[in-house]
C-alpha cells in the first residue's frame, strides 16, 4: 500500500512540476529563450498570493486569476521592452540576461519580503480524502486538477485559436510567419507573457502545498528545465507527461534511495532522454529540439 | 496607374550593396517576369519588397501608398502575397492549417477561399490533413501558392517556383498561375527558366549584378540576341 501512496504523492507533485514546466517549455520552444528567471517569476506569484491572503484573507484559489494577470503583464513588458532588444543575440547572451534577472528578482524578494520561509494555510488545509490506508489531502487533489485543466486549456489554445496557431507558426518558421502577416515581436511578447502568467499560477499553487522563500527560485527553474527536456520543447502534452514522470521519480527515489539523491536521479533521467531521444519523449517532427 | 511601383530601390547586406537603383512596375492584371542568373539579386529584391530586408533608399509603392521599410504585417495587408523561394511552409502544421495561416491578416470568408484553392489544386484537398513537411516538392509548392492566395492579394510575388520540380509539375503549376491571373491577380514572377516565363508573361525585366539591364515586352525579348545568348543557349 505504501507504494501506491508514494505513486499518488508523486503524481500530485508531478502535476505541479508540469505546470511550471509548461510555461518554461513554451517560451524556450518558441522564442529560443531559456528563461532562468522562470522560478523567480513563479515566486512573485507566490508572494502576491501570500500577501493577498494575509492582508485581505483572499482565498489562495481565488488569487489564481490575479497571479495570472499580474505575471502575464509583467512578462509582456519584460519581453517587449527588454528581451526583444537582444532576442537575435547568441543564446549565451540571453542566458546571461535571464540569469541576471533571476538574481535581481531573488534579491528584490529577499530585501522586501525577507528570506523567511512563508506558507499559506487556509482553514481547510488539514482535510483529506481517506481511502483505506491511502490519504490524499483535498488541497493537493485540487492543485492536481487545476494543473491538468490548465494544461489541457493551453493545448487547446495553441491548436484552435488564431493567436495560438500564430505562436506555433512563428516557432516553426519566423520568416514564413512574417510573410503571412504575423508580427513576430507581438507573438514573442505574447508567448513570454503566457509563460510568465503560467509561472505566476504555479507560484500561487505552490503556496498551498509547501513553504517557500526566495531561495527556492533556482530549484523551481531547474525542475521546469528538466520537465521541458523530458517532454520536448514547446510541447504541452510533453510537459504534462514529463512533469508527472519527474514527480513520481522524485518521490520514489526519496523513499527508496534517500532524499539527497533525488536531484542526481532527476538529472540522470534527463541525460538519458537526451541520449536516447533528444527531441524529448513527446517531441514531434519539425518542431524545436534541444540543439547540441 | 501601376499597382506596384518600385523606384530607385537600393538594398544590401552589411556593406555589400546588392540592389542598385532598381525601378520597375507591375500594372493591374499583368504577369511580369523578373529574370536573372544566380546571385543577380532577384530574391533580395523580393524580400525587400515585403519588408524582410531593409531598403537603404528608394520607394516601394503599392496602390499609391508608400510602403518602404514598413513592417511585413502592413505590407501583406496592403494586398501583396508572396510565394517564397524554397516554399517555406510551416512543416509541422497540416495543409489546412498552413492555408489558414495565410489568411491571418484577412480572416473573412476563409471557407470559401479555401474551397476555391482546393478546386485549383485537387491534390491538396486529398492531402489536407497531412503535415506540410511530409508532402512532395510539387505538393508543397501548391500549398505555398495556396497559402499566399489565402490573403486575397492583389499582386502575387512568386520566387523560383519551378526549382527542383519535374517538368510536368511545372507545366500544371504554370497553368494554375495563369488561371489565378485571369481571376484578376497581378503576378510578378522571378524565374531562371527563361523560356517558360517569357511565354507566360506580358513584360519582363532582366537583372544583372543588382541592376536592371534589359526590359520590354516578353515577345520581343524572346528574340533579343543578348537574351538568347545568355539564357537560352542559342
Amino acid at each position: 500500500m505504501i507504494i501506491l501512496q508514494i505513486l499518488i504523492n508523486g503524481l500530485l507533485l508531478g502535476a505541479f512540476y508540469a505546470l511550471i514546466g509548461i510555461g518554461f517549455s513554451l517560451v524556450w520552444g518558441v522564442t529560443n529563450i531559456i528563461n532562468l528567471s522562470h522560478g523567480a517569476i513563479a515566486l512573485l506569484g507566490a508572494y502576491l498570493t501570500f500577501f493577498l491572503f494575509q492582508t485581505f484573507r483572499l482565498d489562495p484559489f481565488l488569487s489564481i486569476p490575479v497571479s495570472f494577470i499580474a505575471m502575464f503583464s509583467f512578462g509582456y513588458l519584460l519581453q517587449r521592452y527588454l528581451m526583444n532588444f537582444v532576442v537575435k543575440a547568441q543564446i549565451f547572451m540571453l542566458l546571461i540576461l535571464t540569469f541576471g534577472l533571476e538574481i535581481f528578482l531573488v534579491n528584490f524578494m529577499t530585501t522586501f519580503f525577507s528570506a523567511d520561509f512563508r506558507s499559506v494555510t487556509p482553514s481547510y488545509a488539514g482535510n483529506s480524502l481517506v481511502l483505506g490506508s491511502i490519504v490524499i489531502p483535498y488541497i493537493r487533489l485540487a492543485v492536481f486538477s487545476i494543473c491538468v485543466i490548465i494544461a489541457v486549456a493551453m493545448a487547446l489554445f495553441l491548436d484552435k485559436t488564431w493567436p495560438g496557431k500564430a505562436i506555433k507558426a512563428t516557432s516553426l518558421d519566423i520568416e514564413a510567419s512574417m510573410m503571412s502577416g504575423i508580427n513576430p515581436a507581438k507573438i514573442y511578447a505574447l508567448t513570454f507573457a503566457l509563460g510568465s502568467g503560467l509561472a505566476g499560477v504555479s507560484g500561487t499553487l505552490l503556496t498551498l502545498t509547501q513553504a517557500f522563500s526566495p531561495s527556492i527560485a533556482g530549484g523551481l527553474t531547474l525542475r521546469a528545465f528538466i520537465v521541458s527536456i523530458l517532454g520536448g520543447l514547446g510541447r504541452i502534452e510533453g510537459a504534462l507527461i514529463g512533469g508527472l514522470l519527474l514527480g513520481v521519480l522524485e518521490t520514489f527515489s526519496s523513499y527508496l534511495i534517500g532524499e539527497s539523491y533525488k536531484n542526481a536521479i532527476a538529472f540522470g533521467l534527463m541525460v538519458l532522454v537526451l541520449i536516447v531521444k533528444p527531441s524529448g519523449l513527446m517531441g514531434r517532427k519539425y518542431y524545436a529540439e534541444v540543439k547540441h | 496607374m501601376a499597382l506596384l511601383e518600385i523606384k530607385n530601390l537600393n538594398a544590401g547586406y552589411g556593406d555589400l550593396r546588392v540592389l542598385r537603383d532598381v525601378s520597375m512596375e507591375v500594372n493591374e492584371g499583368e504577369i511580369v517576369a523578373f529574370l536573372g542568373s544566380n546571385g543577380a539579386g532577384k530574391s533580395t529584391f523580393m524580400r525587400t519588397i515585403v519588408g524582410l530586408n531593409r531598403a537603404w533608399s528608394g520607394d516601394v509603392i503599392m496602390n499609391g501608398k508608400r510602403l518602404t521599410n514598413s513592417p511585413s504585417e502592413k505590407i501583406i495587408k496592403s494586398g501583396i502575397g508572396i510565394v517564397p523561394e524554397g516554399r517555406r511552409l510551416f512543416a509541422g502544421m497540416t495543409v489546412t492549417e498552413n492555408l489558414e495561416m495565410g489568411a491571418y491578416c484577412n480572416r473573412k470568408d476563409i471557407r470559401r477561399r479555401m474551397d476555391s484553392i482546393f478546386q485549383s489544386f485537387p491534390r491538396l484537398y486529398e492531402r489536407k490533413d497531412h503535415l506540410a513537411g511530409d508532402l512532395s516538392g510539387g505538393e508543397q509548392q501548391m500549398c505555398a501558392i495556396g497559402r499566399a492566395l489565402m490573403s486575397e492579394p492583389k499582386i502575387l510575388l512568386i520566387d523560383e517556383f519551378s526549382l527542383g520540380l519535374a517538368p510536368t509539375v511545372v507545366d500544371s503549376l504554370t497553368k494554375v498561375v495563369q488561371d489565378i491571373n485571369r481571376q484578376g491577380v497581378s503576378i510578378l514572377i522571378v524565374e531562371q527558366d527563361v523560356q517558360m516565363v517569357l511565354e507566360m508573361s506580358s513584360r519582363a525585366y532582366v537583372m544583372e549584378v543588382g541592376a536592371i539591364t534589359i526590359s520590354g515586352n516578353s515577345k520581343d525579348l524572346i528574340d533579343n540576341p543578348k537574351i538568347k545568348e545568355a539564357y537560352l543557349g542559342m
